[in-house]
């Protein structure tokens, strides 16, 4: 454990990025499920790239369309929601990472494809997916909900037997 | 650091005593808990300032003291739904009733949208039902298919409602005639869904610039089209299947044809009439006639007649006696291509008016040509744009052939209009149901349009040009 010790202000900072991302979901998530009828229809039929055809056999199938709707609106909904409390946070920064990885390969920045949708920047296969993908394998990978998060209370009910741990070994934080 | 240190090292002498958390525990755990809060305040404010753009929009502020209108949405499809959200935020417009023989999915999926927005509408499979049972309903919406237009509209008419239908306003002109005799038997009101009527942007290059600043001219040739991409088969989720019985007693064969009605003989009039109604209709607006000839070149090239009947592609010519002379109109729609999308093009001997329902797809722009009056004073005034300065180069100058026309200036209409596209023409229906204004599209304009459009189809099959009488357009 001696080579994953944070300091207070690094816990903050993955916390603080954390709870961004968590926001940017959880808004992204409620956008959508407060239109009427909304419907990922037109963004899957506008893929572009090696999975394209994937994307668009979904959004002709009325069936699946149903389910890749309610997955996609409350999907992005309920990460956001964990990611802010810090609630399972590992499973719902994974859950994340696979969401956005899905919005990457609908729209990738290969050379020589042209994104459908509309961008800000100049990308070349890196684009803000993928770092949003990179922030949520360090969000995976470390324990911010331990440090501030509901996962933390979680972890102490759950985990008498270690009630030994310190700060530290809790979240890898010098105390 | 030791404190807490030494405190977890003083619990694990007897842990069963002691509970696993402490206040500190607590208090990080729920340290993110007001970023929930901050995010609920801001999507509360974006909401209502979202709400706020939408009242603006549709004067809700002036209108919050207007009477209450009680409707019903007959035909919940995707129709169905796009009129549903243009009403949504509608003032003082009670959606109490919704009716559907579709009644596992689209007619749930109403309900549930409407719920979401505090309504509490009634659901009904039958419409008999449904004007039976709703008696302080004062209109139905109709946005079923085109062959159940005439009789919703009727029955609808004659049991004391207002109606506002979809267009085609019936797949023949029988259907459409007695829906006007209708109308005016029962005094009640029937505005046709030809939304562009009540459209702002339309509206102001009618009256502005056609009629008031003369800016085109006379219009001498028009044309016009809806392109639109290959689109496989309308399909349906296996477990919503309607039975067959049901399907059969409100005229469908199969669940195939019931989603894809638009293509059947009998059931509607193809991508001609779907397509291409809302736009010739604004040739006879613009136009100020209606037409006296068509020719029109069509079939069923691409798809399998199996599943289309309709032709997937026509080529019209129009040809008018306006009050100003001669005018020919071209319309093509095509399901095969989607290039240049839809617009209309009106051209006269001093400008091109080059307009669309469609703002993202079109700039929206009047030419002046190089030998018309300068329109300085209406670009002055506000009505045009100041022309876009399209530089000329030197060495192409220098080669311009002398038959070759310079290219016009081109303005823009100082018109935005950003809602969605039926709203305005759902608020001058509700509005003259109140008697505050009165339709933009009453009975008579959507039989005019309605006659005009359905002689494409006859006149594809007999192969040759065919004359309107002008008493066709009438009814009596």
């Amino acid at each position: 454990m001696l080579e994953q010790r944070y300091t207070h202000l690094q816990m903050i900072a993955l916390v603080v990025m954390r709870v961004l991302i968590g926001w940017h979901f959880l808004y992204e998530g409620v956008a959508k499920l407060l239109k009427p009828n909304w419907s990922a229809a037109g963004y899957l039929k506008a893929a572009k790239g090696p999975m394209a055809g994937t994307f668009k056999w979904m959004a002709d199938s009325p069936e699946l369309l149903d389910w890749v709707n309610l997955l996609n609106m409350w999907g992005l909904f309920l990460i956001g929601l964990f990611l802010i409390l810090g609630l399972l946070t590992r499973y719902a920064a994974i859950g994340g990472a696979l969401m956005v990885l899905l919005y990457y390969a609908a729209n990738p920045p290969f050379i020589g494809y042209f994104s459908s949708v509309a961008t800000e920047g100049s990308y070349l296969l890196v684009n803000k997916n993928l770092v949003e993908i990179g922030a949520l394998f360090v969000i995976a990978v470390t324990y911010s909900g331990r440090y501030v998060g509901l996962d933390r209370i979680f972890y102490r009910l759950f985990h008498r037997r270690k009630r030994t741990v310190s700060e530290q070994e809790l979240t890898g934080a010098t105390v | 650091m030791s404190e807490r240190d030494d405190k977890d090292l003083r619990e694990t002498g007897n842990p069963e005593e002691k509970r696993g958390i402490d206040r500190r525990d607590i208090l990080q755990g729920m340290a993110t808990l007001p970023v929930l809060g901050l995010f609920g305040y801001a999507v509360h404010k974006q909401v209502s300032y979202e709400d706020a753009q939408i009242a603006q929009k549709l004067g809700t502020a002036q209108a919050s003291n207007l009477r209450e209108v009680k409707v019903a949405l007959l035909g919940a499809g995707a129709q169905g739904q796009v009129l549903l959200d243009a009403m949504l935020k509608i003032p003082n417009l009670r959606i109490q009733a919704v009716c559907d023989i579709w009644t596992d999915f689209n007619l749930k999926r109403v309900i549930n949208t409407l719920k979401k927005y505090k309504f509490d509408p009634h659901p009904y499979e039958d419409y008999q039902e449904m004007l039976d049972k709703e008696k302080d309903i004062e209109a139905v919406v109709i946005a079923t298919p085109d062959f159940w237009h005439a009789p919703h509209t009727v029955a609808c008419l004659r049991a004391g409602k207002h109606v506002y239908c979809e267009k085609e306003m019936s797949n023949t002109l029988e259907g459409a005639r007695s829906m006007v005799l209708a109308a005016r038997e029962t005094g009640k009101l029937l505005q046709i869904g030809h939304q562009r009527r009540s459209n702002p942007r339309y509206k102001y290059c009618y009256n502005r610039l056609i009629k008031e600043a003369k800016l085109l001219g006379r219009i001498v040739t028009v044309n016009g089209q809806w392109n639109r991409a290959v689109q496989p088969d309308l399909g349906y989720p296996k477990r919503y299947q309607i039975p067959a019985d049901k399907l059969k007693k409100y005229g469908f064969k199969s669940m195939e044809q019931f989603r894809n009605w638009r293509w059947y003989k009998g059931l509607g009039g193809g991508p001609i009439v779907d397509l291409g109604s809302h736009q010739i209709d604004i040739y006879n607006w613009f136009l100020e006639a209606n037409p006296v000839a068509v020719v029109a070149s069509g079939g069923n090239d691409y798809y399998s007649p199996e599943t289309r009947e309709w032709y997937d592609t026509a080529m019209v010519v129009y040809e008018y006696e306006t009050p100003e002379g001669k005018a020919r109109a071209f319309y093509q729609t095509q399901t095969t291509n989607s290039s240049l999308g839809y617009f209309e093009r009106f051209m006269g001997d001093q400008g091109t008016l080059v307009i669309s329902e469609s703002d993202a797809n079109y700039a929206n722009a009047i030419y002046r040509e190089v030998t018309a009056p300068a329109w300085d004073e209406w670009v002055q005034k506000g009505y045009v744009t100041a022309p876009k300065v399209v530089e000329v180069k030197e060495e192409k100058s220098a080669v311009l052939d002398v038959r070759e026309s310079v290219s016009p200036d081109e303005h823009k209409i100082p018109v935005e209009f950003a809602d969605l596209y039926h709203r305005p023409h759902l608020m001058n229906f509700v509005n003259s149901v109140r008697g505050l204004e009165k339709l933009n599209c009453p009975a008579e304009i959507g039989y005019e349009s309605a006659v005009t459009v359905l002689k494409v189809n006859e006149a594809i099959q007999a192969g040759r040009r065919l004359e309107f009488r002008p008493e066709e357009f009438e009814v009596s």
